[in-house]
């Protein structure tokens, strides 16, 4: 047995993340090799037992990063310490993949032996690729009646370039083929190599905070050693402090005495403001340290923003505390107050992607118990007006008048679209209709074509991963960089409830599409909203001219005049039901709105 | 008479206790009857009822018997002003409602002018039977038609027709029965003119009493997996709010005027045993799933008696008035043992007695008394009300009243929601 505390040879060390399209069984594959290597007694065992979030596990995702020390006792007689670093397997963490991927040798490649190569299986492997890591495929789930091991190992060379003839079948969920892949990961993951006398280089690759130890960094070391008392500098954020405690996460913490070249492990220094540790940023040494960070540090800025505004205008507040507390372990999100006529005051927020906006709404109802509502998501919008001035717009409450209006710019995306041949034409269709351009397209195999797209951002949020799903009967998967700014001729689309504006529910949108926008999310609205004691109007106004209307007329009937027996108490409650329906619904000038009417901005194309 | 104490069944102090209470001035307690049989299940229904299980029914009417002499045996029961045996089709009983009727009229004590009501379906409303139901006591019988239309009739998934429940009709008036009719408006499929000729036939039966319930489509029933799945269309409430007005006009025509929000009678044959629900009346529940209302302060000493709940006493809160409970809807269960604590319970404090007071007379045409409203501290809400046009305030015989509005009627959740939230 290897002694935890001391630090451990490099020769014996393997860093390794397994990298996955979602729902290939990455976390179910850490399981196994938590319990092959006895890391996790069976009694304690789990499910997905590095994802602690309960959204996480609820959802099979990953979102925050995560490392455990394994030792494994390989067939040559030694025994290595693996460092598994888990990472979050969507899009929206592009960043964070890469910086886990920039602490590892070497990737384990799973790929669902059903599902084949996805989108971001490519994705993923591009980014290992880059990394200059050692790619071991490994062909998952073949316990699976519709397991077809060998068209996927033809669809890994075709599509990826890598030599699969080597590629390890496993079932993650029997334990088939789990220690071969870790023999693969002991012979081909070259060993870390460092200078263990040059000054202190780690790479920070996640943070989270503890409410008694203040931020947790995890860490890499490349060069040098770290240890508790040391003092030391964050490059970026040029921030000194000491090391309290380093150790090792099995997956608790365990303390060590240091850390060497090599080593991957957590490092806590007492601060409490997480915007100090930053992801991807390089620890040194305070005195005498590297000039020279590692490469590859990024100030990570939010894609996609919305308005959270608490239903309860009274729980402003508490969602202020909620949304500091929550910053503490996902410092990517940010927030400013905002304040809207009809909603009142909330904070405009921003996020990585849509499935980052998506938990962090979730985690903030459910972990502080708040109602949220949140309106449609928007982008960062570079609006140039005539005087010269420039400015960034996050929500389309801020955008200028057309008359000061020179020109608007929006981000743009490279699109990756992966699908069988079958939907091509239900793809460009659907591309046709978000303002997309094509460039080219690739047959990967007889079973995959790899399409490319560039597309504004601001259409990629309305809703278009679910309509692509849905034309491709599930079987499109979907990858995106980001590639700047363009112009685009963009105007605001305001909506009126009853006659009277409703600022939450505006929106920006391209020119040639408001009137097809503007009648279609009336007649939506129209739906969503419920009849009420008078007849509301419903209208789509550009600059104060109607291009939209739509009417919900007055309720007629609603009453319970069953009498149940004399069963009062139910009556009563049927009655508490409904006024409790209301009460989740926000009184706009009377009128009551239900909160997916917030939402159906997002599916006017359905 | 010492001994009659004496021999009865070891009672706890507090059920004395109630029994010495109540010798002066019994207090008036309506009696609820749950039958829970039927012949087959309607495809709206999610009252509580089997179909079938013959064997269980003499079962039933020996429990149901024995509940209640349990309680007259405490008091209970010493003055009982009306009486309703529903269900189900209580019918379905056969000679074993007979047995319940009389058992309850020699166990109970039941006013001699009491209404005495029992309810029936067509497929079970045989005049031997029911001829030997008024010989018991019985005086008023509540028909359930729900349509003389065969489709409308099928679509509801009845398992009478329309000529069967014309039948059952003339078998109660050639008895000399007094006896209401229950109608549905608003089913998918259902025209207008559909909906006149019921009404007209419902007049020309001889019902002295009518009840119009807008279909509402429960969840878990057959006919919500029916609109569901699409395979019947949504209802459409602008339709049953039509129907509910031409139901008013031809029913007022009839000589039957509207007096609550869904009943309609010619005067002096308004149904007295729904309106002590509405009033605020006591009644007790006996069956599976029946419902109870009694002052908090006879729950207490009864429960007390029972070994039932109490509320939790930490004097911070106000003193209650009014409890309200339930039994378990489980047959079985209440066969082998009928006097198990109730599964559902709640109690009421003063002021929110005074709030469903003035909730559940909002449902009556006579209104209620501005005086109740002013002291339940719903003026201003009815104020709001009012300005929406769903009660108005106005003054007969120097009785100022709130009074629901057509309008309101139509939009009776709207009126009573806020008045039981108070705002």
């Amino acid at each position: 047995m290897i002694d935890l505390r001391a630090m451990t040879d490099p020769t014996l060390i393997r860093n390794f993340s397994i990298i996955a399209h979602i729902d290939h069984g990455k976390s179910t594959l850490a399981d196994r090799v938590l319990e092959l290597t006895h890391t996790i007694e069976d009694r304690d065992m789990m499910e997905q037992v590095l994802d602690s979030m309960d959204i996480e596990r609820e959802r099979g995702i990953t979102i925050k990063a995560q490392a455990v020390r394994v030792l494994y006792e390989a067939d040559d007689g030694k025994t290595y310490t693996l460092n598994l670093i888990d990472t979050p397997g969507h899009v929206d963490f592009t960043y964070e993949v890469s910086r886990s991927l920039a602490a590892c040798e070497g990737v384990l490649l799973v790929v669902d032996a059903a599902q084949g190569v996805e989108a971001q299986t490519v994705a993923n492997a591009l980014m290992a690729m880059n990394a200059h890591l050692e790619i071991i495929p490994l062909i998952n789930k073949i316990d699976l009646p519709s397991a077809e091991p060998e068209r996927v190992r033809h669809e890994i060379e075709e599509a990826l370039q890598i030599p699969a003839d080597e590629a390890v079948l496993t079932s993650a969920k029997t334990g088939e083929g789990v220690r071969a892949a870790l023999e693969s990961v002991v012979r081909r993951v070259p060993a870390p190599v460092g200078d263990p006398a040059a000054p202190l280089k780690a790479l920070i690759f996640d943070s989270f905070f503890d409410a008694y130890r203040g931020v947790v960094a995890l860490i890499r070391v490349v060069d040098g050693h770290v240890a508790a008392g040391m003092k030391i500098r964050m490059m970026a954020t040029q921030t000194v402090t000491d090391v309290e405690e380093v150790g090792v996460r099995r997956p608790q913490q365990v303390p060590v005495s240091e850390l060497g070249v090599g080593e991957v492990g957590y490092l806590i220094t007492g601060l409490k403001d997480p915007s100090l540790v930053k992801v991807g940023d390089t620890v040194t040494a305070a005195k005498h340290g590297s000039l020279d960070p590692l490469p590859g540090y990024r100030d990570v800025k939010p894609m996609v923003y919305t308005g959270l505004f608490p239903i309860d205008g009274d729980q402003y507040p508490e969602l202020r505390d909620a949304l500091d507390k929550l910053r503490l372990n996902d410092p990517a999100i940010i927030y400013e107050p905002e304040s809207s006529h009809a909603l009142g005051f909330g904070f405009r927020c921003g996020f990585l992607g849509l499935l980052h906006m998506e938990i962090v709404k979730e985690r903030l109802e459910r972990e502080f118990d708040l109602d949220l509502l949140a309106t449609a998501p928007s982008v960062e919008f570079h609006v140039f007006k005539t005087n010269g001035e420039e400015i960034a717009i996050h929500s389309p409450q801020d955008m200028p008048d057309p008359g000061v209006l020179d020109r608007v710019e929006e981000p743009y995306l490279k699109v990756t679209v992966l699908v069988p041949p079958e939907y091509v034409g239900a793809v460009m269709e659907m591309n046709d209709n978000h303002r997309s351009t094509f460039v080219n397209m690739q047959y990967l195999s007889a079973t995959t074509v790899d399409m490319h797209y560039e597309m504004p951002l601001s259409e990629l949020i309305m809703d278009y991963f679910d309509q692509l799903k849905s034309r491709t009967k599930g079987y499109a998967s979907l990858d995106y960089e980001y590639i700047g700014y363009r112009e685009s001729d963009l105007v605001k689309l305001d909506v009126l409830l009853a006659g009277k504006p409703v600022d939450a529910l505006s929106f920006i949108v391209h020119k040639d599409k408001a009137y097809a926008r503007g009648k279609v999310l009336t007649e939506k609205l129209r739906k969503i909203i419920p009849r009420q004691m008078f007849e509301v109007a419903i209208q789509a106004a550009i600059g104060g001219r109607i291009i939209a209307r739509e009417t919900v007329s007055a309720k007629r009937k609603d009453v319970i005049a069953k009498c149940y027996g004399g069963d009062i108490s139910r009556k009563r409650k049927l009655l508490e039901k409904q006024k409790k329906g209301k009460k989740r619904m926000k009184n706009l000038g009377n009128v009551e709105v239900p909160q997916e009417a917030f939402m159906a901005i997002l599916k006017v194309d359905d | 008479m010492a001994s009659e104490a004496a021999m009865r069944p070891a009672v706890s102090s507090g059920l004395a206790t109630l029994a010495a209470d109540t010798a002066a001035a019994a207090l008036p307690v309506s009696l609820y009857v749950h039958v829970p049989f039927c012949v087959s299940k309607c495809a709206y229904c999610d009252f509580h009822s089997v179909p079938g299980h013959e064997s269980w029914r003499q079962p039933f009417v020996d429990a149901a018997l024995f509940e209640v002499g349990h309680w007259s045996h405490h008091d209970l029961l010493d003055d009982v002003p009306t009486v309703y045996v529903g269900g189900g089709t209580p019918t379905l009983l056969g000679d074993g409602l007979v047995r319940l009727v009389r058992g309850l009229r020699e166990t109970a004590r039941i006013r001699p002018q009491a209404e005495f009501t029992v309810e029936t379906n067509p497929e079970t409303t045989d005049a031997i039977l029911v001829a030997a139901l008024i010989d018991g006591g019985v005086n008023r019988f509540s028909l359930g038609v729900q349509s003389f239309d065969d489709e409308i009739l099928r679509i509801l998934g009845r398992c009478h027709d329309a000529e069967a429940a014309s039948g059952a009709a003339r078998t109660l008036r050639d008895a000399g029965a007094a006896f209401s009719i229950d109608l549905i408006c608003g089913v998918p499929g259902q025209s207008f003119e559909s909906w006149d000729d019921t009404l007209e036939k419902a007049v020309a039966s001889g019902a002295r009493h009518v009840s119009v319930y807008p279909l509402t489509v429960e969840d878990g029933t057959p006919l919500a997996v029916a609109v569901e799945s699409g395979s019947m269309p949504a209802l459409d409430p602008d339709v049953a709010a039509d129907m509910m007005l031409a139901a008013d006009v031809a029913l007022a025509a009839a000589g039957m005027p509207r007096y609550e929000v869904a009943s309609y009678a010619q005067p002096g044959h308004e149904a007295r045993h729904n309106q002590v629900y509405w009033s605020g009346g006591a009644y007790l529940g006996i069956g599976p799933s029946a419902a109870s209302m009694l002052p908090h302060d006879t729950y207490v000493r009864l429960a007390d008696g029972e070994g039932w709940p109490l509320p939790e006493q930490d004097g911070g809160q106000p003193p209650l008035a009014r409890t309200r409970f339930s039994h378990s809807s489980d047959l079985p269960a209440y066969l082998r043992r009928p006097l198990t604590a109730p599964t559902e319970l709640e109690h009421l404090s003063e002021a929110e007695v005074k709030r469903e007071d003035v909730m559940l007379g909002l449902r009556l045409r006579r209104g209620v008394l501005a005086a109740s409203v002013e002291a339940a501290g719903l003026t201003a809400v009815l104020g709001g009300l009012a300005d929406k046009g769903l009660v108005s305030l106005s003054e007969r015989d120097g009785d100022a009243r709130w009074r629901t509005t057509e309008q309101g009627w139509l939009l009776g959740n709207e009126v009573f929601g806020s008045v039981w939230a108070g705002e």
